[in-house]
């Protein structure tokens, strides 16, 4: 054996190596390329893969946390459990995808996320030039302003009454939009602290860096009771100065995507007017409440079958997540926010929270 | 030792601080800034609103995010690993520093004295809180009262040290290493720190204040550092082995792979085809592999080699095509390659032997990593990385470094080659890797990588932030790499080319090693950098380390309320960064110092 042979084989060999792995690629890629159609449905992707893409928040409290074992939970948490319960009949088939504000829409139609449950205000623009669409308000919230008792504000302060004061809000959402339109609006002038993340405008409230503090107002509550500040500070106005209807948004133009979700969402609603719960599901009377059984799938499930679920799919939406007001005071009832009164309420009570019927 | 010489001392602080009206003038005012500072840092510490349970609740979120905690023991693994592989590299690679018991004593009576002045600069806060009753009290924190034990304590260390270094004792200095992780060890079980559990309103119950912190963290450290201190001796013991120091130095190359094929991936051992299928394929190729490496000088065999080695080369290409299990493809290329080299080495008995255990290993370990990192099976996190918090900030440095290093020395060569497309090539993935912001390219990698990926191809989160991370650093390290190739003068060269070296030799024995010597203070600042970087990765949803405590923790309100507490995190954040910072500087600078850096 010669040294030139044994050159010449070793490159031989490499051309070889190089080739094998192309090849080998190439037909790893021709077999996945066959499981991906081109207009494959959001559903078909979804069950093909075993598991929900769920895109929640960094952080919201009472909306997307993380617990102490890297756990997730809370209102939003919760409804991306309960589509993934209607799907694979299983709440735990779900890849959280937390995301910044900055990215949410992006990693939405760039198909990172299957949906976005994360506290996202529903507006005209964002339904209409971003590709999404939007569906049942899960949640009424609206921006609320945050003051001190020692600076002469009370429950009954308008926006007019911040006059020449200094206020925080986080930069790049519509908060920002709302306290400098609304404030323009009374005639009055404000210096604007904007920040990154609300908590540090919480920091900077409390360190006396500004005086009032902004966001929505299920945000202001638990900060509020957390500071152990009941008396000393102040949420107003009473009627919030933006709306603020949060719920689920995916990508257009794929109805059956948007009809799982939606009727997730009413299934919820739905177990809520008839007071059918987690516990009580299994004893619930479907004979006397013929909609409930169309509903869990009593008599074949054709609602549901017909969706491209299983015909027990919203059965175990309520089964293994619960209802909506399981499902809120689970998560918000800790945070001080409550239905009884508010827009969350029941329709029946003077809420908003209303569903279609399930026919 | 510890006789001040009070004449002395008066004299050296004269001409060290008050030696001029301007430097007594810096003297205190920087004396004043750094005490007000400490006062200032110590009263928002100790502040009674401060709920330090929020970083101590939240340490396993801290540590490993989601990861389960069925699956710690991998995690134990791979650390252990570490520790034992850092214990045989101190023990192998040892100065043979001498520190004596007395020298020791005066460095630790140093840090006593700063404390106990520390102590009594310290600030006490009057705070007025509400009581379970409903009435406001004003509470003093750290009061002069309060101080008197940790004096007395203090005061007693100093008398122990003092009595200590009378002692006439002297060790290796590396041995220190040893003590210094003994401590935590003992704070382990000595350290009592209340776990909260709530009751059935909710409200929080302290069930047990004398409880040792972390009960399930304890034993396993115990264990990691007995192990430490075995593969210290165990690495003192093989000092003088040569081929125990490439094997360590191997084996930290391999180390991260099999944390990506073992502790990413949850293989599911199969013991039937194990015993069926991969046994004897393992056992088949090693003795192919041996046999040759022993016949190969046997006439018959040198005569029909050319054949067997072209009927190899058919064997392995179709293997490619054909469907038979990775480990025989695998098996099949490396035996390829070890066989054209065979007749080049395996010409003396010691050729042979080493050759014969380079098969070994290089064999097994691709088997054993194969076994792994060709699992469908992976740990199941609920999140979207299976990486989080202080794992993830450790993953993308060490891998920003493991990775981007060979691909940064490979672009600065290609960029200094001759051969113009590769220099176009190199040049112009520097340039456009170097002046795009790190965050762009996170958002490339978050968003934008999916589009270029060919259809069904899918990364991981984390897999696509280091693919971007080791060409973003690696860009810097080619950089500074080729300062280190410019550095080496030309009669270098022209000497390497008038002993007939080719360029593949000129470079790899001559410029090479230069080079990267020559550029070690840079490699580390660099690697420090990328340590702190990765705290960028928030921007695309990953939850590095800091980010857990500035975002998670802060909106915790079940089961726990922690709801605002994100400063007391911040600042146990900072300490651990700069722990980990300081500790790495200080190591690169002893290292420096070592290669002979700045003196010749």
């Amino acid at each position: 054996m010669n040294k030139k042979a044994i050159v010449f084989l070793l490159v031989f060999a490499m051309v070889i190596v190089a080739c094998g792995d192309t090849t080998d690629d190439a037909a790893v890629e021709a077999t996945e390329e066959e499981h991906d159609h081109e207009g494959e449905s959001t559903l078909e992707q979804v069950q093909e893969r075993g598991f929900l893409k769920c895109g929640v928040s960094t952080g919201a409290t009472g909306f997307t946390e993380v617990g102490d074992d890297g756990s997730y939970s809370g209102f939003d948490v919760d409804y991306c459990y309960a589509v993934a319960a209607a799907i694979f009949g299983d709440y735990s088939k779900v890849e959280f995808k937390q995301l910044t504000s900055a990215e949410r829409f992006t990693a939405l139609s760039a198909g990172e996320i299957d949906v976005l449950i994360r506290n996202t205000t529903w507006t005209q623009s964002r339904d209409t030039e971003l590709g999404n669409d939007f569906g049942p308000t899960t949640y009424y919230d609206g921006q609320q302003l945050m003051g001190r008792v020692a600076d002469g504000l009370s429950n009954s302060s308008t926006v007019a009454d911040i006059d020449g004061l200094r206020v925080c809000t986080n930069a790049g959402t519509t908060t920002e939009k709302n306290i400098t339109e609304r404030v323009g609006l009374a005639g009055g002038t404000i210096q604007l602290i904007t920040v990154e993340a609300f908590s540090e405008a919480i920091d900077k409230f409390i360190a006396g860096e500004c005086d009032i503090v902004t966001t929505d107002g299920s945000g202001l509550v638990g900060r509020r009771a957390v500071n152990d500040a009941l008396n000393d500070w102040v949420i107003f106005p009473t009627s919030p100065i933006s709306k603020e209807p949060l719920g689920p948004t995916y990508r257009s133009n794929d109805s059956q995507w948007a009809d799982i979700i939606n009727w997730t969402v009413y299934a919820t609603i739905i177990a809520d007017e008839y007071g059918v719960t987690a516990a009580n599901v299994d004893s619930a009377d479907l004979e006397a409440n013929p909609e409930l059984g169309r509903l869990f799938g009593a008599n074949d499930g054709e609602l549901q079958t017909k969706m491209g679920l299983s015909a027990d799919a919203y059965y175990n939406v309520i089964k293994q997540v619960g209802n909506y007001d399981e499902i809120f005071s689970r998560n918000l009832n800790p945070l001080g926010l409550f239905r009884e009164g508010g827009d969350n309420d029941r329709w029946v009570d003077g809420g908003l929270i209303y569903a279609p019927p399930a026919r | 030792m510890m006789n001040i010489d009070l004449k002395k001392q008066t004299r050296v602080i004269k001409e060290n601080l008050f030696s001029s009206p301007v430097s007594t003038l810096l003297t205190f005012l920087t004396s004043y800034i750094m005490i007000s500072f400490f006062r200032g840092m110590f009263g928002f510490a100790t502040a009674p609103d401060k709920d330090w349970l929020s970083v101590l609740n939240n340490m396993q979120l801290y540590m490993v995010q989601a990861y389960p905690e069925s699956d710690f023991i991998r995690i134990w693994i791979c650390v252990g690993l570490g520790f034992i592989f850092s214990g045989l590299s101190v023990g192998l690679w040892e100065t043979g520093e001498k520190t004596s018991l007395s020298k020791l004593c005066l460095t630790f009576s140093k840090i006593i004295f700063g404390i106990i002045f520390l102590t009594l600069i310290a600030p006490t806060t009057s705070v007025i809180v509400s009581t379970a009753t409903g009435i406001r009290e004003q509470v003093d924190v750290f009061s002069y009262a309060e101080r008197i034990p940790l004096l007395s304590i203090l005061l007693g260390l100093l008398v122990v040290f003092f009595l200590l270094s009378k002692i006439n004792l002297n060790f290796n200095k590396s041995f220190l290493v040893s003590i210094y992780l003994f401590v935590p060890i003992v704070f382990l079980w000595l350290m009592k720190i209340p776990t909260i559990k709530l009751d059935a309103e909710n409200q929080r119950v302290f069930p047990d204040p004398l409880m040792p912190i972390a009960n399930s963290t304890k034993i396993p450290w115990t264990l990691i550092w007995m192990s430490f201190v075995a593969a210290y001796l165990i690495g003192i013991y093989f000092k003088n082995k040569k081929q125990f120091k490439t094997a360590v130095s191997i084996s930290w190359v391999l180390l991260p792979l099999l944390i990506f094929s073992w502790i990413f991936k949850k293989p599911l051992i199969d013991l039937n085809e194990l015993i069926r299928n991969d046994i004897p394929v393992f056992i088949g190729f090693l003795l192919v592999g041996v046999l040759t490496i022993y016949f190969i000088n046997n006439k018959i065999v040198e005569k029909f080699y050319g054949y067997y080695l072209g009927l190899l080369v058919i064997v392995t290409l179709a293997s490619l095509f054909l469907k038979v299990i990775l480990l025989v493809k695998a098996g099949l290329l490396l035996l390829l390659l070890f066989s054209v080299i065979i007749p080049a080495v395996s010409t003396s008995a010691k050729g042979k032997r080493s050759l014969t255990i380079v098969w070994i290993v290089s064999l097994t370990t691709t088997a054993f990593l194969l076994e792994g990192g060709t699992s469908t099976t992976q740990i199941v996190v609920p999140g979207s990385s299976i990486f989080g918090g202080f794992s993830l900030t450790w993953l993308l440095a060490i891998f920003g470094t493991y990775v981007s290093f060979p691909l940064g020395v490979l672009l600065a060569l290609g960029r200094n080659s001759s051969l113009p497309i590769i220099k176009g090539v190199c040049t112009g993935i520097i340039e456009l890797v170097r002046s795009v912001p790190y965050i762009t390219w996170l958002f490339f990698a978050s968003v934008t990588m999916a589009v270029f990926l060919p259809d069904g191809v899918e990364f991981n989160l984390i897999v696509r932030v280091l693919i971007v991370t080791a060409f973003f650093s690696g860009a810097y390290f080619a950089e500074n790499i080729r300062g280190g190739l410019q550095s080496i003068p030309k009669g270098q060269f022209e000497a390497a080319d008038a002993i007939g070296m080719n360029t593949v030799q000129k470079t790899s024995l001559i410029v090479l090693p230069q080079a990267l010597r020559a550029i070690v203070p840079t490699l580390v600042s660099s690697i420090i950098t990328g340590f702190k970087d990765s705290s960028l990765v928030t921007i695309i949803g990953l939850f590095d380390f800091l980010t857990i405590g500035r975002m998670v923790i802060g909106n915790q309100s079940i089961p726990i309320n922690f709801i605002g507490h994100d400063r007391e995190n911040l600042l146990f954040i900072a300490l651990v960064y700069w722990i980990f910072t300081f500790t790495l500087s200080r190591r690169s600078m002893k290292f420096e110092k070592r290669l002979g850096l700045g003196e010749r």
